[in-house]
């Protein structure tokens, strides 16, 4: 059997679900066994290449996650939604309950740590928010989710090997089911 | 007393007819969803959880507030069954703002809890991000709308054990919402003891007392249950 690609996208989140993959400790070693990492925030690489496994933590927040998430769509066999964000978007969607000025005049201009007249940050060469936060699968079809705030090492690495072992996980049978 | 039979999940039980087919059920180990019952408080069929299907009725029944009668068939795990409990969970998740992770009763809540029982991984039905209110009024307990799921538990549980009646419901559909007294700040209620078994009764962290942290909230919904079963007790 030749092996997988993996690759792990970092979108609108916290990280916090890439920390705990790392939190997979030396069972990284058999995932290595079965995979390549190819492109990860760990790992060095501009462009999303050809892959078999895309685990994208967060929610779509903004023009260029838009765009990158297409991009993984067609460049991946298996999408999976990773942590909370990405399935139902958890603290990154907190937002969404208010008007998107609102919340950008909150953080740059009445904030308390501001000590100087605030600006709120403009330049062209920065992504531009959506007025809503939406999970991955309001844009893209997705073929797996690891709920979780973020998952537990276990989850992932289950998921991981089944998936890299042609088997479906399921998250209920396996009681590892968690949100928060 | 007369006994009838009702045959639940081709079982067969002789029980009293007074009794409702949630409590037929779960004093025979009959796995039954509920969120909107609380034992010691009316049942009023709210949340739709506790559907059951009886044969001969086309619509499914809510088992809190049907009485069993003379050879009822009744099923309660079809997959009809099941789909619907996926279904109002997750409209239960879609509606207001669960964020479990910032949630002081993340692990220990019981919507979180149902949510495993369904299997329900993820939300097909877009979520409605409404604008909810947080009152912070009471000197002791904040009243969050976000992660409500109209139970109306406080409701009962204050109207009928504590006699205050400072919760009532104001609206209908998605603008429904607790309210305390006419519509004013909790903390200038002037019928609220501030007993605190609206806090116990509350199935999720919508009621919480302010010296929790996220995650740490226990609740303990039996209490209520007690005290209603000790008041019935002759002395």
């Amino acid at each position: 059997m030749s092996k997988k690609k993996l690759a792990t996208v970092w979108l609108g989140g916290c990280s916090g679900c890439h920390m705990s993959l790392l939190d997979i400790d030396e069972r990284i070693l058999d995932v290595a066994k079965l995979a390549d990492i190819v492109k990860s925030p760990v790992v060095d690489g501009k462009e999303f290449p050809e892959v078999d496994i895309a685990l994208v933590e967060g929610s779509v927040t903004s023009d260029e996650h838009h765009r990158e998430i297409l991009h993984i769509r067609k460049h991946c066999k298996t999408l999976i939604a990773f942590g909370d964000c990405a399935v139902m978007t958890n603290v990154t969607g907190m937002r969404n309950y208010f008007d998107l000025k609102d919340v950008f005049e909150t953080s740059y201009v009445h904030a308390i740590s501001n000590d100087h007249i605030g600006l709120v940050p403009d330049h062209p060469s920065l992504l531009k928010l959506n007025d809503k936060v939406v999970p991955l699968q309001e844009v893209v079809k997705v073929d797996f989710v690891i709920p979780g705030c973020p998952p537990d090492a276990d989850t992932i690495f289950y998921v991981l090997f089944e998936f890299l072992n042609d088997r479906i996980p399921n998250l209920s049978e396996a009681k590892k089911l968690k949100y928060g | 007393m007369n006994k009838i039979s009702v045959i639940i999940d081709e079982k067969k039980f002789d029980v009293d007819p007074q009794k409702t087919i949630l409590e037929v059920c779960r004093e025979n180990g009959i796995e039954i969803l509920t969120m909107c019952h609380l034992k010691g408080l009316m049942d009023i069929g709210a949340c739709r959880l506790c559907i059951v299907e009886v044969e001969g009725i086309n619509r499914l029944l809510s088992a809190c507030t049907t009485k069993v009668a003379p050879n009822m068939v009744v099923k309660t795990a079809t997959d009809r069954i099941k789909r619907y409990q996926r279904i109002t969970t997750e409209l239960f998740f879609a509606e207001r703002n669960h964020v479990c992770a910032v949630c002081v009763s993340n692990g220990k809540c019981e919507l979180q809890n149902l949510g495993y029982k369904v299997e329900l991984d993820h939300i097909r039905y877009p979520h409605l991000f409404p604008q909810c209110e947080v009152d912070t009024s009471h000197p002791w307990y904040v009243m969050d709308h976000n992660r409500c799921i109209m139970c109306t538990r406080c409701v009962r549980v204050c109207n009928e054990v504590e006699g205050a009646h400072n919760w009532d419901v104001m609206n209908r559909g998605h603008q429904v919402r607790i309210i305390s007294d006419f519509n004013t700040p909790w903390g200038q209620s002037t019928t609220c003891t501030s007993c605190g078994k609206c806090l116990h009764a509350c199935p999720t962290g919508a009621i919480w007392p302010k010296a929790i942290v996220q995650g740490q909230l226990e609740k303990n919904p039996v209490m209520v249950t007690e005290l209603v079963e000790r008041r019935k007790m002759k002395l």
